[in-house]
């Protein structure tokens, strides 16, 4: 029977595997939860809880270390947090049986992570009037090049709104929408990678708390069942983040299709068994 | 490498959020595990409860986190602990927030204060209207 101390280590190995997948730790652990019958509404409530946990925990480093844009992320979290905010109210309002659907569905976009390439970085020459008067650009160091990357964004306002999408599936179903993030950033605004991938988890948080401040008096929010997330996929992300770049690329790849596979099954069989 | 000439060049900025994202994250950590310990030792229980006591719930963020500051409405230490936990993980953003706008201010950077007041007005109203 689950309990508080298998939730903590469930979640430490969930918070393992999605930090080296990319996934995250609450897109794994709301349709685990909802297998182990957790209501999925509470679920996705707790999980945003997490995702405050484990965004705080890897922005910081990221932020030190200067490969963050907190201007592109401060720009996109107008958008993200009005999408949050929308997409919780939603969750709170519908049917539960529509977020079976709504989850599997979403899980399909992480298969964008995958197609993109790690192409060399080429800083584009166009810049639209509002990322320019914004001063949307930066330069990090790349320690695998060994160079100072120079970059500018493009496109603001057409980002924005693919934020604003991200945002509204996050806070509706309680997770990072992290691999779609990163590719309105890199596809829309023409970022680094590196630069998307750390700006999108900087922005994770207050996404996240947007969507908590909705779930946060709807009485969804067990104490029993955060704590043990928020504990366990930190110390998971944090030992995974450690462990990444021992392990190669296809074995994460394989993980990465295998789990995605099978969440999206595990929702949908709910969904239709619910129906 | 000096990393101060990059990023988006708010260098300042940039180190008071890193130092900040990680104290929020140690004394939310710190919080939680004793509360889930001392929840143990007084129930010698660990079940996942759907009790009511178990839930947060509240009209306005911040009278509740007074409120939990005060100990009132509270079930018990370990349950005020958890819960003073969540709070400071949710704080922890809010205060990123307020530490930007104050920032972009100091800078006179008033395109940076306008967007970074307007997320946190939006989040203010949604911490205190729902």
């Amino acid at each position: 029977m689950l309990n508080i101390g298998y939730l903590t280590l469930i979640s430490i190995v969930v918070g393992f595997v999605g930090s080296l997948t990319g996934l995250g730790g609450a897109s794994i652990l709301i349709p685990l939860l909802v297998l182990m019958g957790i209501p999925v509404k509470e679920a996705i409530a707790c999980g945003m809880v997490a995702i405050i946990a484990t965004s705080s925990g890897s922005a910081s480093s990221y932020v030190k270390d200067r490969i963050t844009n907190i201007r592109v992320a401060m720009f996109l979290e107008v958008f993200t947090i009005c999408g949050a905010i929308a997409g919780a109210t939603i969750t709170t309002i519908i049917h539960p049986v529509y977020l079976y659907f709504f989850f599997a569905a979403f899980l399909l976009t992480s298969f964008l992570k995958i197609k993109s390439k790690d192409l060399d970085y080429r800083e584009p020459q166009h810049q639209d009037r509002v990322s320019r008067w914004l001063g949307l650009k930066g330069s990090y160091y790349d320690e695998y090049s060994r160079k100072v990357i120079e970059y500018k964004a493009d496109h603001a306002i057409q980002g924005g709104l693919g934020m604003l999408v991200a945002g509204l599936a996050a806070g509706m179903l309680g997770i990072g929408a992290g691999a779609f993030k990163v590719t309105v950033q890199e596809n829309i605004l023409k970022l680094p990678p590196k630069v998307s991938s750390t700006t999108s988890n900087f922005i994770i948080g207050m996404t996240a708390l947007a969507g908590v401040s909705v779930y946060i008096f709807s009485g969804l929010l067990n104490l029993t069942l955060m704590a043990p997330m928020a504990i366990g996929t930190t110390v998971g992300a944090f030992m995974g983040g450690r462990i990444l770049n021992k392990i190669s690329d296809k074995v994460l790849r394989i993980l990465f299709f295998l789990i995605v596979a099978y969440l999206i099954a595990q929702m949908v069989y709910k969904g239709v068994t619910a129906l | 490498m000096n990393f101060n000439n990059l990023g988006s060049g708010d260098s300042g900025l940039e180190n008071g959020i890193s130092y900040l994202l990680v104290a929020g994250l140690i004394i939310s950590l710190v919080l939680e595990i004793t509360g889930v310990a001392l929840l143990y030792l007084n129930n010698h229980s660990l079940e996942i409860s759907q009790d009511p006591s178990m839930f947060i719930r509240g009209n306005d963020f911040f009278t509740f986190f007074i409120q939990q500051l005060r100990g009132e409405n509270s079930h018990g230490i370990a349950l005020r602990l958890m819960t003073l936990g969540i709070i400071v993980l949710i704080l922890t953003p809010f205060i990123r927030l307020v530490m930007s706008v104050v920032y972009f201010g100091w800078e006179k950077n008033i395109k940076y204060v306008l967007i970074t007041f307007f997320v946190l007005v939006v989040i203010t109203i949604s911490l205190v209207l729902h």
